[in-house]
Parts: structure tokens; sequence; C-alpha cells
């Protein structure tokens, strides 16, 4: 256990970097205008690779559930939070409370996949013990 | 129109979900390749909803319907158990959706 802890604090380094690009996806995504605004295009492409890239790291070693539950649910409370700052976007009170309650769902939902999924678990703690190795 | 593109964009997330399942992490060039051609046309459907959509609503109802999906596919195809914790979840985003449509942020 010991042996892997600063693999596993890696692991979760990347998981909030993949949050953070999820950000940038988003926001990026909404600014390029149905994807006619060139340089927003780009951006959305290039945060598209690296949130996908940085996920797929970040959940070798972090159980899949708990990893999507973290990145969408930084996704999604950044993008609500810094919509408002980069476009000509309003929230009240009682959207912003409902849009935490769609966030607080999903993440509590895909935390429940990590218990829940028992059965389907069997095939990728095979593949796991591979995967850390190879990143050690 | 943009709840007709948002679940355009929810259909392939799903399916961006299913297939980096099976990419091994990205190792399998088949899997990988249908991850990402799935990805970036959920991706055109998500920018034509935030077209409508303010970022963060239309983000957030993305990702969240996309996991409810991804949960009942699971229990209705692949045989996963749906018990009373994801049972709850599914309430509880279904809940937001209705609650921020009424509140008429979507």
């Amino acid at each position: 256990m010991s042996s892997n802890n600063s693999s596993a604090a890696n692991a979760w380094l990347m998981l909030l970097l993949a949050g953070v690009f999820e950000i940038g996806y988003a926001l990026s995504v909404g600014g390029s205008n149905g994807f006619t605004t060139l340089t927003w295009s780009l951006v959305a492409v290039v945060f598209f690779l690296l949130t996908l890239w940085a996920l797929s790291v970040a959940l070798k070693t972090i159980d899949v559930g708990t990893g999507y539950a973290v990145w969408a649910g930084i996704g999604a409370v950044g993008a609500a939070a810094l919509g408002p700052v980069f476009f000509d976007e309003k929230l009240n009170l009682v959207q912003s409370l409902w849009l935490a309650v769609i966030i607080a769902g999903v993440v509590w939902l895909k935390l429940a996949d990590k218990t829940g999924g028992e059965e389907e678990a069997a095939p990728a703690a095979v593949e796991r013990p591979q995967a850390q190795s190879a990143g050690v | 129109m943009q709840w007709l593109y948002l679940a355009i964009a929810v259909v392939f997330e799903i399916g961006v979900a299913l297939a980096a399942g099976k990419a091994e992490g990205f190792k399998n060039r088949k899997w990988t390749a249908i991850t990402l051609v799935s990805g970036a046309l959920g991706t055109y459907f998500l920018s034509r909803a935030l077209l409508t959509f303010n970022v963060g609503v239309g983000y957030a109802l993305w990702t969240s319907v996309s996991g409810v999906g991804i949960t009942l596919l699971g229990a209705l195809i692949f045989g996963q158990k749906l018990n009373w914790k994801k049972a709850l979840g599914i309430v509880v985003v279904i809940a937001g959706v209705v609650g921020l449509q009424l509140s008429g942020a979507a």
C-alpha cells in the first residue's frame, strides 16, 4: 500500500487536472457558438483531447465510479460558476439551487456505481494491476 | 430545438462511456477511435444546444442525463443491479432537471 502512495497522489492530481480541462472544454464549446467561431472551436478541440487523456491516465489508478463523479462534478460546478464570468449569462438563486441538485444527483449516482457494479468490476480488476505496474 | 440537440449529444456521450470502457486506456485502437468520434459528435451537438442554454445549465443537463442513461442502460442491457442508491441518484437528477425547467433556466 505505502509504495503506491505517490502514484495514488499523482493519479488524484491528474484527476483534478482532468476536471480543470473539463471546465475549459465546457466553456470553449459554449463560446464556439455551435463551432462557428474559429478560436473557441480550436480551444475546444484541445481541451477535449486534454480532458480525455488526463481522465484516462487518472482512471488507471482511481476507481471509475469515483473518478467520473469527481471529474463531472468539477466540470459542472466550474462551468456554472465561470459561465457568467466569460459570457453574458445570468442564473438566479432558485436556478442555481436546482443546478446544485442536478450536480449532486449525478455525483451521487457515479459514486453509487462504484459500490453497485461488483459483477462488472471483475474484468477491470484483472486489468488494473497491469496498468498500475506500467505506470510506476 | 435545444432539447433535441441535447438529447442527441446525450446519446453520443453514452456511446463515449461505453466505448471508453473497451478502449483499454487507449491501447485498443478500434474502440479508441469510436470513443473519439462519438465524443466529437457529442461535442458538436452539445455546442448546438449551448446556442440556447447557458453553459452551466446545458453542461450540467448533458452530464447528468448522460449519467442517468448510462446507469439505466447498465441495468437494462448489461444486467447491473439497480440498487436503491442508484435509483435515488436518478430521482434526484430528474427532480433537478424538472426544477431547472420550471424555474425558467432551461
